[in-house]
């Protein structure tokens, strides 16, 4: 129940949509693609959450795992245009200060 | 608005796949109670998710070597939308579950796992565990607000 479009932009940033459910069954293939951004020495990440309908914790840990290894490697993962209810989980979570939702995709990286 | 009792019950086997069929029925659910409200749904999908997704990883681990075939191993769950509440009753047939709700917390933020029981905490009013039979039963509740 999920599709994930993976993109690099002009300067380099991977840009990420998971479109659909993150959870326990889908959360996997967002490790999947991220691992691949990283593999390809992609570091600046961004995921765009505009269309992920629903967030888990095992989406959450996909979204940390990515982090981690974006920052290891001197670069970011950040999140972009999360609905109401994905930022809920970021709220419950307290992760809303490691993972600062951004207003959009292309903008992510701005600061 | 007061709508008739609509209720649903997804019986699978444990694995994964379940998650997906639990999260279609409750789409299926809202679509024939539009009376609740949005923020009610996503708390109440979040805490039966995360309760779901606890039973598929947790509950069959540690008979993984036992003699019941994965075949054996199943979760059933009973969604009930009332006028005043959101209801489920997930059931599995696993090993007993040793979990003190009192003592969930958030793991460190840069964890990767671990968050699953507090936000379901965190989602619902109201969650608890009973053995019945050789089952473990959860019972998960809602409250609706008055803001459908």
């Amino acid at each position: 129940m999920i599709e994930i479009e993976v993109t690099t932009d002009p300067r380099g940033i991977g840009v990420v949509v998971p479109r659909g459910r993150l959870n326990m069954v889908s959360a996997g293939r967002l490790r999947e693609a991220l691992g691949e951004l990283a593999t390809a020495g992609t570091h600046r990440i961004v995921v765009d959450l505009a269309e992920t309908t629903f967030l888990d914790s095992s989406g959450l840990g996909a979204l940390i795992a990515g982090l981690k290894s974006a920052r290891q490697a001197g670069g970011d993962l950040r999140v972009a245009r999360p609905t109401r209810e994905v930022m809920t989980v970021f709220e419950l979570t307290n992760l809303d200060k490691v993972l600062r939702p951004r207003a959009d995709p292309e903008t992510a990286f701005d600061d | 608005m007061t709508e008739a009792p609509a209720s649903v019950t997804v019986t699978a086997a444990a694995t994964p796949a379940a998650l997906d069929l639990v999260q279609n029925q409750l789409a299926d659910l809202w679509r024939s109670s539009p009376g609740v409200s949005a923020r009610d749904r996503a708390r109440f999908e979040m805490g039966l998710v995360e309760m779901v997704a606890n039973v598929v990883e947790h509950a069959y681990r540690r008979d993984d070597s036992g003699a019941a075939g994965s075949g054996a191993r199943e979760l059933s769950v009973r969604i009930t939308v009332t006028d005043d509440s959101l209801e489920a009753e997930l059931g599995d047939n696993g090993m007993p579950v040793e979990i003190d709700l009192s003592d969930v917390t958030l793991p460190d933020p840069e964890a990767e796992s671990g968050r699953g029981l507090a936000l379901a905490l965190a989602s619902l009013d109201h969650l608890e565990h009973r053995r019945d039979g050789g089952r473990n039963v959860w019972v998960l509740r809602c409250v609706r607000g008055r803001d459908a």
